[in-house]
């Protein structure tokens, strides 16, 4: 690691960008994806290069223009799209502690998404505090800026993909529940965790195939997070009963 | 694309943000006034809580196929089971999406061909 910080230490934007260099496996096939989604929802090129460059939230976008298309009313829309991305407000109290106190990180929270998030969680800690504020612009600013890319390619060439390859569409998306799982699967760290991951993820699954998707991230994590308490008071309960 | 869609794309841009802003301030706010050497023990437990099952929530709705049979069903499976493979070897987040998304084209491909 401190290899890492020595390399870093001229240039740590840049080395934020080579580090965030993974991520673009699983950001620009579903931004390809998006860009496609969007043209066969109606909306023009660039108004899909706008949607990621503004909203620059993944699984949103595509529940944005969805529902858009499908004449859902604008505020109900809005409010689901936020509801999706309420998720984001754990993650910036959870990188806090590693924040300095320029004024450059609030506008960087526009870029803090899921994958973002967990690249600057594992990193932030390990930098010396004077490249943080470097790396975090490279890393994020680079995430960013491929996800406009990936949008602007699936919408330009979107069409012609779909005559040449007309599987793409359907194959593409599958990235989204890739890169999620690998967000996921490090968590299952404890008994405790396991079972609170993965009553969420099948209570997740349950109630969209039931067709309760726009239900169903809130309330399965609320049933996770309820798991999650219950095996905590059964443990408290056992150690009670041992003494 | 209509003034209100416009509205609606602002609204959720700027709403968006003020997700990923406010509670940043706030936490340098609270880690400011509780004066922690270590800013980890002034953190709320739900936070580090709620963050993992989000994500977790969002990983059991992303995994509903778009048409509900059988193959699009064996195709989810063997992508993850791919991705799983590929992360668990090399324990980085774009190989294994790679891998899982190649997996799941085969199968739909494979079958496509085959039907």
């Amino acid at each position: 690691m401190s290899q890492q910080a020595v390399s870093s230490s001229q240039r740590p934007w840049l080395t934020g960008m080579r580090e965030a260099i993974p991520l673009l496996g699983g950001y620009v096939p579903v931004a390809i994806s998006f860009g496609l989604v969007a043209i066969q929802s109606g909306f023009s090129a660039q108004e899909a290069v706008l949607i990621s460059a503004l909203i620059y939230a993944g699984a949103s976008q595509f529940l944005f223009v969805g529902m858009a298309a499908a004449g859902s009313p604008l505020w109900l829309v809005v409010v689901m799209t936020l509801l999706i991305n309420v998720r984001h407000v754990v993650y910036a109290p959870n990188l806090a502690p590693w924040l300095t106190a320029s004024r450059g990180w609030p506008w960087l929270m526009h870029a803090l998404t899921d994958q973002v998030f967990a690249l600057a969680h594992t990193r932030l800690p390990q930098l010396p505090e004077a490249q943080r504020l470097g790396w975090f612009s490279g890393a994020a600013l680079f995430a960013w800026a491929s996800w406009i890319a990936g949008t602007a390619l699936g919408a330009l060439a979107g069409e012609e993909l779909i005559a040449r390859w007309p599987l793409l569409g359907e194959v593409m998306p599958f990235a989204l529940p890739a890169l999620f799982l690998v967000l996921v699967v490090p968590r299952f760290t404890t008994r405790r965790w396991s079972l609170a991951l993965s009553l969420t993820i099948l209570s997740a699954l349950a109630l969209t195939v039931t067709g309760f998707t726009n239900l169903a991230i809130p309330l399965a994590a609320a049933c996770g997070a309820l798991c999650f308490q219950a095996v905590k008071c059964r443990l408290a309960a056992k150690g009670a009963r041992h003494e | 694309m209509s003034s209100a869609l416009w509205i609606a794309v602002l609204a959720s841009a700027v709403g968006t943000l003020l997700l990923r802003l406010l509670p940043m301030l706030w936490m340098r706010r609270r880690l400011k006034r509780l004066d922690h050497d270590d800013g980890l023990e002034a953190m709320p437990q739900w936070l580090g809580i709620l963050g993992p099952l989000m994500i977790a929530a969002l990983l059991g709705t992303s995994l509903v196929p778009k048409t509900l049979d059988g193959i699009s069903w064996l195709a989810t499976v063997i992508g993850v089971l791919a991705t799983l493979a590929v992360w668990w070897r090399t324990r980085t987040l774009g190989w294994p999406v790679a891998a899982g998304v190649a997996a799941f084209g085969a199968v739909v491909v494979l079958a496509s061909w085959m039907l």
